[in-house]
């Protein structure tokens, strides 16, 4: 399905802080880490927004803070349905339970986060009862048999308990779990990394299924950039909690304008001995966000980085259409890479004057 | 320098014995990368770590295996046959054979410092002793890219990034002069950046040092840039064996192919990934006949549910296990 223009969600300036207890004995300054500072995008409806980033870059505490899992400290989110559009953020516990059924999560690991003691057709039927939508049993069977059938479950498997499944079954599982309430949104945190490559194919497939069938929006977050590329429309880089660029999922492979992207996207072996395998060489590690490096955050392991880069924040701009970058010197980059032979040509930098 | 023959490894539980090791045989020469594959469950870290005995109690590795190292000074030792505390088994461990795992925190111990747990590698393996076992230490990180090792010698794993102690893990594995390296998926937990960082390292190494090298990982993408040799595991067996090239050009087992094929590649972003069909069986619950037989779309009824496939030699060191190569060599 061709999503439409129509905003789901808009993120606007989302901040998220963690309190890192008092700096020392006498300061009464408590220490902050900024996990998430200052990220605008927005996410259409039927459409799947991939997020990558490495370990630590605060892309699960971005989903998590759309969700309102955890609270943003600044920022808009702004939902949109019927009538003018509702920002999540300023609401509490009780404002937002009404909200829930339209918002889901699928987590990392099939195995941790399905509850031992219930059987596949309770865990599936939780949301629907915590939220009240059905009462009666007839209607909530039919919707969860309905469900656990697209979501290609066994039926008979629905009186069983989960240790009684694998890694990508159980996966089924907590997608069925995420889907039964009729979701506009659902957050998928890592959701294939855990499983094997023969299986992780096949769930893809059935998210991308699922999404034609449903217009259920996702924010698809993962570390392995090929798997977003596949599920996604478009495509979010995150570096220690604000982004790089955002862009289509083709431009961002193909014609990537943040050297971040490029270092990322070139460090990703293919599984082909023919290919040259030249990742652009990062110095160093992600830094940590509670010490992050002031001006653009990516300066200290940028290839291209100059003296500006240290000093000032890079602007968050649309450098072509409904492509957004945060780079100073974006116009100057040309990474484009060729489709054939597939996969990592080096790029070529052009002279910066 | 290393042959493996026949090694079946079964383990005594509750629910009765399983084999998640049948009838493996591989070899590693000196300075080549042999890269294993295989997806959870299919035997690849537990064949590897029969090679360094550190199988858990309940193991049992079948009489007719044979593991044969030739070591340093030329002598050939039997691995299956050493006693669990000889001499030449701790000798082994570290002294010839190094290993490095995924989970480089879990392998370091918290309360020792980096520096303090090379120098004791040194100290068992080289002999040498306080300012000489030191500056080895240093020297080794200096080595692995560590900057600034004068300082990280004396810090404990908990104070350094996941790459820096996937780097000090490498250290610490080569510093006992191994001359056969066992890599068990050392770049999984990584980030890809440092991913890279990781593999380049280890690649030099190994050509600087002219070591052999067994690289387990389940990433083909990865396999497609250090190995030289691929052995791709399937519920305990090798289904295929042949150069990375081979493998990954023009795979001869099903398996081999779809597992190619599901990998998604940032080339053809609208095709539709091709799955293996069902999922991958328990090692308890293994099928008869040729393992992979449910999930085969070329599947003969009546003789893969039935037949062990025969080994079936395609060239040299191409080995490949599968009734549709048996078959087409008959007729």
């Amino acid at each position: 399905m061709i999503p439409d223009k129509s905003p789901l969600l808009e993120i606007r300036d989302l901040e998220v802080s963690f309190d890192l207890g008092k700096r020392g004995f006498f300061s009464g300054r408590r220490k902050q880490l900024k996990a998430v500072d200052g990220v605008t995008f927005d996410i259409r409806r039927g459409e799947t927004v991939g997020l990558v980033g490495e370990s630590g870059s605060g892309k699960t505490t971005v989903g998590r803070a759309i969700l309102r899992v955890i609270s943003p400290s600044g920022g808009q989110v702004l939902l949109h349905g019927e009538g003018a559009p509702l920002d999540l953020v300023p609401l509490g516990p009780k404002a937002l339970r009404p909200l829930r059924p339209r918002m889901s999560l699928v987590f990392q690991d099939p195995y941790s986060s399905l509850n031992p003691r219930m059987t596949v057709r309770d865990i599936i039927a939780e949301p629907l009862v915590v939220a009240g939508l059905m009462r009666d049993r007839e209607s909530i069977d039919a919707r969860v048999r309905a469900i656990a059938a697209r979501c290609k479950l066994d039926l008979e498997h629905l009186r069983r308990f989960p240790h009684a499944f694998s890694g990508g079954q159980r996966q089924r599982i907590c997608i069925a779990r995420a889907l039964v309430a009729g979701p506009d949104f659902v957050v998928c945190d890592e959701s294939v990394s855990a499983l094997d490559v023969s299986i992780q194919a096949e769930i893809i497939n059935l998210l991308k299924d699922l999404q034609e069938e449903t217009g259920t929006s996702f924010l698809f977050i993962a570390h392995d950039l090929n798997v977003v590329a596949r599920i996604s429309h478009r495509v979010a880089v995150i570096y220690v909690g604000r982004f790089a660029e955002y862009a289509p999922t083709e431009s961002l492979f193909f014609h990537p304008r943040h050297p971040y992207t490029h270092a990322l996207l070139s460090a990703v072996p293919e599984p082909d001995p023919d290919l040259p395998f030249r990742p652009e060489r990062l110095q160093g590690e992600i830094p940590n966000p509670a010490d992050a490096p002031p001006g653009c955050r990516f300066h200290t392991r940028c290839p291209f980085a100059r003296p500006r880069c240290a000093l000032d924040v890079p602007v968050w701009r649309e450098l072509a259409s409904d492509h957004f970058v945060a780079c100073h010197y974006a116009e100057e980059f040309d990474f484009r890479r060729s489709r054939e032979p597939a996969g990592t040509t080096p790029a070529k930098e052009r002279e910066i004057p | 320098m290393l042959t493996v023959e026949n090694l079946t490894i079964s383990f005594r539980t509750d629910e009765g014995r399983v084999t998640p090791v049948q009838g493996v045989g591989f070899s590693v020469a000196e300075g080549r990368t042999l890269g294993i594959v295989g997806e959870s469950g299919s035997g690849k870290s537990v064949s590897t770590k029969a090679l360094m005995r550190l199988l858990p109690g309940n193991a049992e590795i079948a009489r007719e295996a044979r593991m044969r190292y030739t070591a340093k000074s030329g002598e050939e030792i039997a691995i299956e046959s050493l006693k669990p505390n000889a001499r030449a088994l701790r000798h082994l461990r570290g002294g010839e054979i190094g290993m490095i795992f995924q989970e480089p925190m879990a392998s370091f111990s918290p309360v020792y410092t980096i520096g303090n747990q090379i120098m004791e590698t040194i100290r068992l393996h080289r002999g040498l002793k306080g300012r000489a076992g030191r500056d080895l230490a240093v020297d080794m990180l200096d080595k692995v890219g560590i900057s600034n090792p004068d300082a990280r010698v004396d810090q404990y794993p908990h104070e350094l990034s996941g790459g820096m102690r996937q780097r000090a893990m490498i250290a610490l594995a080569l510093s006992a002069g191994p001359r056969l390296l066992i890599a068990d998926e050392p770049t999984t937990a990584l980030d890809v950046t440092i991913q890279a960082q990781v593999l380049d390292l280890m690649r030099g190494l190994q050509r600087d040092l002219g070591m052999g090298m067994i690289f387990i990982t389940h990433d083909l993408g990865v396999i497609a840039h250090v190995a030289d040799d691929v052995a791709v595991m399937y519920l305990g067996t090798i289904v295929e064996t042949g150069t990375a090239r081979e493998v990954l050009k023009s795979p001869a087992h099903p398996y081999t192919r779809g597992l190619i094929k599901a990998i998604p590649r940032a080339d053809r972003l609208d095709a539709r990934l091709e799955a293996v069909p069902g999922d991958i069986p328990s090692p308890s619950a293994r099928p008869a006949g040729c393992p992979f037989h449910p999930r085969c779309a070329e599947a003969i009824a009546g003789l893969c549910d039935r037949e062990t496939p025969p080994e079936v030699t395609l060239g040299v060191g191409r080995r490949v296990r599968c009734h549709l190569h048996g078959t087409r060599a008959v007729a």
